[in-house]
């Protein structure tokens, strides 16, 4: 194997290489070709994550020209309105749409098979067909911005009948529509094939209750897609005929406004579940981890992750509460019960920690960041699912900072605990941790700076997607401290991106399955990063923890032989002074 | 015992702080930040002790769970020098039953309060003493006074050209306003021209959408005379964020001048759904098809 002339940086990226054997040069042009060509389960997911976060950065840069348009009011930062309402709805549907959704399917590619202990996804061409679905379907949508009449400017939910022909003519916004559509099916197909890919192609030993969170939460979040994608997809189908076709789906004297919004959120609000589950399931993987601890209540997780996705679904009229148009108590019952698992979760990620051995390495932190910044995201959820305190706030800066302290303190910084934990099961190689702390740092404050103070800007009168504001309406320091926080989230990024090419430039190679030492769920049972079918070998899973049970024979739970001499007895600590 | 002990010493400092920082709060942090003052609606005190409960109550839950969180940080960190692993701890029943069971209770609790204010605050009068009907409109707004049988027809508000203005000023004179008189049972209907708008009344601590095709309510008495800001909170369009309007909440008489000055300039009779500019797409390819 050691006779690859491949340079370190390049056999790091093209990690198909080391398997085959292969003796002679790989040139950069037979890697692009085997990316572009790839069925592996994570070369796909490489793609995915990098594609968004390339989006990631784009609906970031979007988001500091929205600050800064809001920095005084009167100001011109971009030529016009219409303009700064195409900002802020590109903003939201890359972010969501393109960034989160595909990173969902990037993780479950990533993880998923090395979780359960499976060669590749069930359908590895199906996987492909999904990516190229999603990619193209992205290009459609931003492809908007090269129209005459610039992208869609109707909002990440583009409400009839401002999304009509009438009141939207632009072909940017046909192209929204439709490109939505076709990345919507390649959702739709991933989910299909990790369902599949969950339910049967687990090893031997790896029963359903043995599963890792991450795979039980990539299962449920693939049920949700697959219940409620198809209704987004049929959903813009008929707004793509109404608008090309003079159909009269959505026709306002029949009740097509309230129409839209009833299939809308129906996806919509199971969707923002759909972001954050896999990110619940990586903050489950990380913090076991550095409390040397298994996951607290692994049961009542899987059932509360259960429960979560069940309810998501019976919760969408909360976004319509201002319509006059839905039952308000039973929406607000059902919002409120959300808490409840919700709620199980985070006191099992504390349970984790409880009686255990904590460290705070990069990913440890950015997963405690995460608990941190949902549980007062949780908070307004349960203030915003009060209809008579939602009357006054919604549609205003206190449901923007509400979904942020989801969407970004959340899932972005589950996200980053991800990369930061996993970077060496992709690329065989550590990220810095002195950068990982600095960049963690600098985002909290910054995405504190940027999101709490818009939660008095919503209270005192501020709705969303204004392009502008009155000197006399009190808002300019409130804005202008958010437009500080945000440019300070933009500028923690540049440690991370130093971290990432550094890394690649000059960290050793990673020799061992585990770097962190106390990894339990199965892919850190198999090389970093894994061979082309991922294992040389399964160890024997007898619990949730494989890993960790190879590792630590003396604390693996009965029925794991222990070799000759080694005690079960599990000692906390040998103090020293 | 010791432990006990300390605490003792610890409640009077701590409740002391408590009244001592309650007793300097202002107004505004009294009314957990809401906008106005209390008593502008019959409504707007009701709203305003749900949410000052609520967010007390949320942000206790709040406070042990943060301080939960950080306390297991700090005494469970891994100390320096330490060896081997802990208890591999997996479950404990009484535990998670525990925060299974409370959360819900108090959402129960927070349920039932929430659906009594919200009942009575949507409850429509049977015969309010003013009906309005007000209409959305790309980007300005239409009032009908329903029982004087007047109307105003507002424009989109104007730049203020006067030098020296801030930058972004509005023409104050230009703004939308809808007159109310004080102590009166409102009706407000709503509905909309074109695409959906929101009637946001900032201190009146509620909004409702107006909605084309449908008519939404608002029901609410005026208690304070006062000049009210409001704003369209729903995306419409371009202009979406020069969709201003105000209330004026005024004494009978000055109400009924107001009425008086609109029917002198000739504002009489009702703008009805005839000016609509979206009577549904039926209509829009039958009128293309007979060109």
């Amino acid at each position: 194997m050691s006779t690859t002339l491949v340079p370190t940086p390049v056999d790091n990226a093209a990690s198909g290489a080391q398997t085959v054997g292969v003796t002679r040069a790989v040139s950069k042009g037979n890697i692009v070709v085997r990316w572009l060509t790839s069925t592996d389960h994570k070369i796909i997911g490489h793609m995915y994550i990098i594609t968004s976060l390339v989006y990631f950065l784009i609906g970031g840069v979007m988001a500091l020209l929205i600050r800064a348009q809001l920095f005084a009011p009167g100001l011109n930062v971009l030529a016009t309105k219409e303009q700064y309402n195409q900002m802020f709805t590109m903003h939201g549907t890359i972010m969501l749409l393109l960034v989160a959704t595909p990173l969902f399917a990037g993780l479950a590619n990533e993880l998923v098979p090395l979780q359960i202990g499976a060669p590749d996804v069930a359908f590895p061409r199906l996987n492909m067909l999904s990516f190229w679905l999603y990619f193209f379907g992205a290009l459609i949508v931003v492809g908007g911005f090269f129209t005459p009449a610039g992208s869609a400017s109707f909002g990440w939910f583009a409400y009839t009948p401002l999304s009509s022909h009438t009141f939207s003519p632009g072909i940017g916004s046909n192209m929204w529509v439709m490109g939505l559509a076709m990345g919507g099916f390649g959702t739709i197909l991933g989910a299909v094939n990790f369902i599949t890919t969950i339910i049967t192609m687990r090893a031997p030993g790896m029963t359903m209750f043995r599963m890792s969170i991450f795979s039980w939460n990539i299962l449920v979040t693939s049920i949700l897609v697959i219940l409620v994608f198809p209704i987004l997809a049929a959903a813009l189908l008929a707004l793509a005929a109404d608008r090309i076709f003079n159909a009269h789906v959505y026709d306002t004297a029949t009740g097509g406004a309230i129409l839209w919004q009833h299939l809308f959120w129906f996806f919509g609000h199971p969707e923002v579940y759909i972001l954050v589950l896999p990110f619940f399931g990586i903050v489950s993987e990380i913090i076991p981890v550095f409390s040397r601890k298994p996951i607290f209540g692994y049961k009542t997780l899987v059932y509360a992750t259960i429960a979560i996705g069940a309810l998501s679904m019976t919760v969408w009229a909360h976004h319509m509460y201002v319509t006059g148009s839905v039952l308000l108590p039973f929406f607000a019952l059902l919002t409120m019960l959300i808490a409840v698992p919700t709620g199980v979760k985070i006191f099992n990620w504390i349970g984790t920690m409880w009686r255990g051995s904590v460290t705070f390495e990069t990913p440890m932190v950015w997963s405690l960041g995460f608990v941190f910044n949902f549980i007062f995201g949780g908070l307004t959820g349960i203030i915003l699912a009060s209809p008579p305190l939602d009357f006054h706030v919604s549609d205003s800066y206190f449901i923007v900072a509400h979904f942020h302290y989801v969407v970004v303190g959340a899932i972005v910084f589950g996200l980053f605990a991800g990369i930061y934990f996993w970077w060496p099961k992709w690329t065989g190689k550590m990220l810095n941790e002195r950068l990982g702390m600095m960049h963690f740092w600098l985002m909290f404050i910054g995405f504190h700076t940027t999101f709490l103070i818009q939660h008095w800007l919503g209270v005192i009168g501020m709705p969303r997607r204004y392009a502008t504001y009155l000197p006399d309406d009190g808002f300019t320091w409130m804005n202008q401290l958010s437009s500080v926080g945000a440019l300070i989230m933009a500028i923690s990024l540049l440690p991370w991106l130093l971290n990432i090419y550094l890394t690649a430039r000059y960290a050793p190679k990673v020799t061992v399955d585990d770097p962190w030492g106390t990894s339990r769920s199965l892919e850190w049972a198999t090389s970093c990063p894994p061979p082309r079918h991922n294992f040389t070998s399964i160890p024997r899973i007898r619990s949730e923890s494989p890993a960790f049970d190879v590792n630590h024979p003396e604390l693996a739970p009965a029925g794991y032989a222990l070799p000759a001499g080694v005690t079960a007895a599990a000692i906390t600590s040998t103090k020293k002074g | 015992m010791v432990k006990n002990h300390r605490l003792k010493w610890l409640a009077i400092p701590l409740a002391s702080s408590i009244a001592l920082g309650l007793a300097g709060c202002t107004q505004q942090e009294l009314r957990g930040y809401l906008p106005g003052e209390p008593g502008i609606t019959n409504h707007t005190d009701r709203v305003t002790g749900l949410w000052v409960t609520s967010w007390i109550i949320l942000l206790g839950v709040g406070a042990i769970t943060w301080g939960l969180m950080i306390w297991a940080m700090v005494i469970y960190r891994r100390r320096q020098g330490q060896t081997g692993m802990p208890v591999q701890l997996r479950y404990n029943l009484p535990i998670e039953v525990f925060f299974t069971t409370v959360p819900l209770i108090l959402i129960l609790g927070f349920f039932a309060f929430t659906a009594r204010d919200e009942a009575i605050i949507e409850q429509r009068y049977q015969n309010p003493d003013v009906t309005i009907q007000a209409f959305g409109k790309q980007w300005a707004w239409d009032f009908n006074y329903t029982n004087e049988d007047v109307y105003y027809s507002g424009i989109q508000v104007q730049p203020d050209l006067a030098p020296g203005a801030p930058a972004g000023s509005i023409d104050p004179a230009s703004i939308p306003t809808l007159y109310l008189p004080v102590g009166k049972t409102v009706e407000i209907q709503l509905n909309a021209r074109d695409v959906i708008h929101s009637f946001w009344v900032i201190d009146f601590l509620y909004k409702k959408d107006m909605i084309p095709g449908k008519t939404n309510y608002m029901s609410f008495v005026p208690e304070r005379e006062g000049t009210y800001k409001g704003k369209c909170a729903e995306l419409c369009g371009e202009f979406h964020s020069q969709m201003l309007f105000q209330v004026k909440v005024v004494s009978q008489a000055e109400y009924d001048a107001y009425i008086q000055s609109l029917r002198d300039k000739g504002f009489e009779g009702q703008l009805g759904t005839e000016y609509n500019r979206n009577l549904g797409q039926a209509n829009i390819v039958a009128e293309s098809a007979k060109k």
